[in-house]
């Protein structure tokens, strides 16, 4: 019996709702939502948030101008999901989740092949542009919101242009 | 239709019976416990006829029209061991036959014969049956029926809906896929077919039965995923009153950041009751009274319920019982919890404790009751019939902010059924029933639906096995239209697998098919959700299931505990769900639909263990449920939402004298799907939570100390809805 209470106190030890904070205090950089519709590919290997200062016109800018270069992952089993990105402050002009499918990045243009937009930041007053965020010195930009459409995944070129592999 | 049903029951009533020149006498007694304590609620029937009853709060039974003769008398109670024996009755004559029954926690449950329709030898039925006794109920010092429940094996309550083994999901209050009966009367409401769980006042209840698998074949629609039958308690002989007034506190947020008020939210209870009674007729009415402050932001809620009860022998045969209850409610509705904006979020993605300020004052206002009377006739020992009518009335307003809704719902209902012991190895019941429910709603509109039914069952002992088959035809109209017929048939088969009698191990299997037919609420609900328009559809037609079980009890094992597991498979077709229609150019609707196909298959067990005799009690009930949910016309699939694959319950009693002491922990798993995906809050977590009660008695008055979610453990069950947190009650009873 005493083993059975020991696991009740185990069981109960952990997993209930906990307080979200939307920013972590120590952060710098951005947070938010987003939000998942269509239907996951099934070879998607993670979805990460990225941000450039100014919008990339090349592959290469989109490449070597991300921030963070090497970025981290967002859940995307769920159909919500909070995430917060490190970032130095200044306006950032375009904020976007990227959709990778299996492949090893070489931080070369190449990368786009394994990459996609899943979805970005929209300017609140025209949602049909991109929106601009701003990172205050030692402090966050919240409320970054934005949808991944997991149906509407689109290629690098629709928005740069890439010349090379 | 109501005097149409009176006149018939009057009538019924005062027929005189055949057969009362037949050599008949009473049979009357007591059951106790060895040390002279009554024993209530105790099954005393007389084997090989209809003849049964309980014993009422002194423990007194009395069985009028027993044949004259050598006849064989079974006692047995929950948590007692039966008692078999024989009697020689004189014509004429009363005979007294007191009956001491042991203690034996492990002996199974007696199955009521009186106020459902599972016949039975005395011993198992076919069907996986759950039992709730009085002294449960006690114990729990529960405020409503579902809380009791709620610990049962393979039972869960998703924010208010009953799921056995999975059924019923959660669908906003729109229907249940289970059916409730109080006495055998069903009381699912006529507009949406849910269940109002506080109706009845919890001091009225004498015990519970579930029911599980499908129950259609003898139950009708709504009995798609099992039955819950409530009985009431019998009115004693001699004037009792009985006193219960409960205080209590919820729990404060367990984070600073979730704060919502500065002081703790109270609740409290009084409620009063009389009875009076004799040989020949009998009266209860009992009034009471709730509020809570709630545990969250604009929760508090007002009740105040009355009901009554009487009974009437209006001759040595034939028993009369009408029953009523009226509940008024007022509540606040914590619609969804606040996001992120949509109210003082102290900076939080989400706050569970609060809610949107756009839904500030939002209420809703309920009155509800039923009216019931049954008039049950000995015609003989081997024969008996039963008529009964009943009118079950809700009446809601929702307000709103933006908006006011109401809805005023009816259900009429009759029955008649005949009940034969043709021979000692056999019995037979068959019966008809019709139903008649009308809504009149700003959301539902104005509109009918009528059932009409016949059923019939048979039980046979075969050799050492007892089979049992029936079936039932149902004829729905809706607005009195065309009529739609559902034919529900179930075989089902129990073996003893040793020689120990009723107390033994016993085999059981069953086969049976379910349908629930959609309620006026889906056929015809026209409001908007989520920002988009709900619109009716008329062209609804009934879910129908088939489901399939097979299971064992054993006997007693080391002789202190005893195992009970049975597999359970259903397969459901056409079952209803709200789907969003993208329609040209650019509307967005959403329309109920018999769109899905699914699989509900699992494992349903339980341990009840008595390692020190009278002392400790503890039982272990574990559910495993797999479910496949598939869209008409695509051919992927995923689980049933809001079905949790594990469901564990524990629970442990120690008594010692007047002291009781227990806990009961509860565990589910995270469901792996929830409704409307992508446009709501998908947060989610498994629940955890351990109750702990305390009990003590003396003399005439019982406290009991109750503390739910002790660990105060947030989780919620359905999406942005936070399930209760930590409530400490104290309830002082007083019986007399």
């Amino acid at each position: 019996m005493r083993k059975v209470w020991l696991l009740v106190a185990f069981l109960t030890a952990c997993g209930g709702l906990e307080p979200e904070p939307i920013c972590a205090p120590s952060l710098v950089g951005l947070c938010g939502t987003v939000r998942f519709r269509g239907t996951v590919p099934a070879n998607t290997e993670n979805v990460f948030i990225a941000a450039y200062l100014t919008f990339p016109q090349t592959c290469t800018d989109l490449i070597a101008n991300r921030q963070p270069l090497i970025p981290g992952s967002v859940p995307y089993t769920d159909s919500l999901a909070l995430y917060s990105v490190p970032l130095s402050p200044g306006t950032y002009q375009w904020v976007l989740a990227v959709w990778k499918k299996p492949g090893t990045l070489t931080l070369t243009p190449a990368d786009t092949q394994y990459l996609r937009v899943g979805g970005y930041y929209r300017n609140p007053a025209d949602s049909t542009q991109p929106g601009s965020v701003t990172v205050p010195n030692g402090a966050s930009a919240g409320d970054v919101n934005f949808v991944v459409d997991f149906d509407r995944l689109r290629p690098a070129t629709d928005f740069v242009t890439c010349t090379g592999p | 239709m109501h005097r149409a049903i009176a006149a018939l029951l009057v009538v019924l009533a005062l027929c005189p019976a055949p057969g009362d020149a037949m050599a008949q006498g009473v049979l009357r007694g007591w059951v106790h416990d060895p040390q002279g304590a009554p024993i209530r609620g105790a099954a005393v029937a007389v084997r090989g006829t209809t003849l049964a009853t309980e014993t009422d709060l002194e423990g007194r039974y009395r069985i009028p029209v027993v044949p004259a003769g050598t006849v064989r008398v079974h006692a047995a109670a929950i948590g007692y061991g039966f008692v078999d024996t024989t009697v020689a009755l004189t014509g004429g004559d009363s005979t007294t036959v007191d009956f001491i029954l042991s203690l034996a926690p492990l002996a199974l449950p007696p199955v009521d014969v009186i106020s459902d329709k599972v016949s039975h030898f005395g011993d198992r039925p076919a069907t996986s049956v759950a039992q709730l006794t009085e002294r449960d109920l006690d114990r729990r010092a529960v405020n409503t029926v579902d809380e009791a429940i709620d610990h049962a094996p393979g039972v869960q309550f998703v924010n208010g809906q009953i799921n056995l083994r999975g059924s019923t999901g959660y669908v906003q209050g729109l229907n249940s896929r289970v059916l409730m009966t109080v006495d055998g009367v069903p009381m699912n409401q006529g507009d949406r077919g849910g269940i109002s769980w506080d109706l009845l006042p919890v001091d009225d209840i004498e015990g519970v039965q579930i029911l599980k698998g499908a129950g259609s074949s003898l139950y009708g629609s709504a009995a798609f995923g099992g039955v819950v039958n409530v009985t009431t308690r019998d009115i004693p002989n001699g004037l009792h009153t009985r006193a219960r007034f409960t205080g209590g506190v919820y729990g404060d947020p367990p984070h600073a950041v979730w704060r919502f008020r500065d002081s703790p939210g109270l609740l409290g209870s009084g409620d009063v009751a009389a009875s009076y009674g004799n040989d020949e007729w009998g009266g209860r009415f009992s009034v009471g009274d709730r509020h809570s402050d709630g545990y969250r932001q604009q929760d508090q809620d007002d009740h105040l319920h009355f009901a009554g009860k009487a009974r009437w022998q209006s001759s040595v045969k034939t028993r009369i019982d009408v029953s009523g209850a009226w509940a008024v409610d007022r509540y606040d509705v914590p619609l969804s919890w606040c996001s992120r904006g949509k109210c003082d979020d102290l900076g939080q993605v989400f706050q569970p404790f609060k809610v949107d300020t756009t839904e500030r004052g939002a209420r809703t206002d309920s009155r509800k009751g039923y009216l019931a009377a049954q008039v049950r006739t000995t015609v003989s020992p081997t024969l008996a019939w039963v008529a009964r009518g009943s009118w079950l009335r809700t009446h809601f307003t929702d307000l709103r902010h933006s908006t006011s809704e109401f809805g005023v719902g009816n259900r009429f209902g009759t029955e008649g059924r005949l009940e034969a012991h043709p021979d000692s190895t056999r019995t037979a019941i068959v019966g008809a029933e019709a139903t008649f429910s009308d809504v009149t709603s700003d959301i539902f509109g104005t509109h009918s639906q009528s059932e009409f039914a016949a059923y019939g069952q048979s039980d046979q002992r075969i050799g050492v096995a007892r089979v049992s088959g029936g079936a039932r035809l149902d004829f729905l109209a809706v607005d009195g239209g065309s009529l739609t017929a559902v034919v529900s048939p179930r075989i089902g088969i129990s073996v003893p697998t040793d020689r120990r009698g009723p107390n033994g191990g016993t085999l059981r299997a069953s086969i049976g098919r379910g349908f629930r037919s959609p309620t006026m609420a889906e056929r015809f609900v026209h409001t908007t959700a989520l920002g988009f328009d709900v619109v009716p559809n008329p062209t609804l037609q009934p879910e129908t299931s088939w489901s399939f079980e097979i299971g064992h009890t054993s006997a007693p094992l080391l002789r202190f505990m005893r195992l009970d597991a049975a597999v359970f498979w259903t397969e459901a077709r056409d079952l209803i769900e709200p789907r969003l229609l993208q329609l040209p150019p650019d509307t967005v609707e959403i329309r109920l639909q018999n769109v899905v196909h699914a699989r509900l298959a699992g494992l349903d067990a339980s341990v009840i263990a008595a390692p020190i005799p009278d002392r400790l009690i503890a039982t272990l009930g574990y559910t495993y449920l797999s479910t496949r949910r598939r869209l008409e016309g695509d051919s992927t699939s995923g689980p049933l939402a809001f079905r949790p694959r594990h469901l564990v319950t524990l629970g442990a009693d120690y008594a010692l004298g007047p002291i009781g002491v227990g806990a009961d922990f509860r565990f589910a798993s995270r469901p792996e799907r929830i409704e409307l995906e992508g446009f709501v809050d998908p947060r989610r977590v498994p629940v955890k939570v351990l109750d702990l009660r305390a009990g003590w008695k003396r003399g005439p008055i019982e406290w009991r100390l109750l503390a739910t979610n002790v660990l105060n453990y947030i989780h919620n069950l359905v999406p942005e809805t936070l399930a209760p947190v930590r409530t400490i009650t104290l309830t002082a009873v007083w019986s007399h």
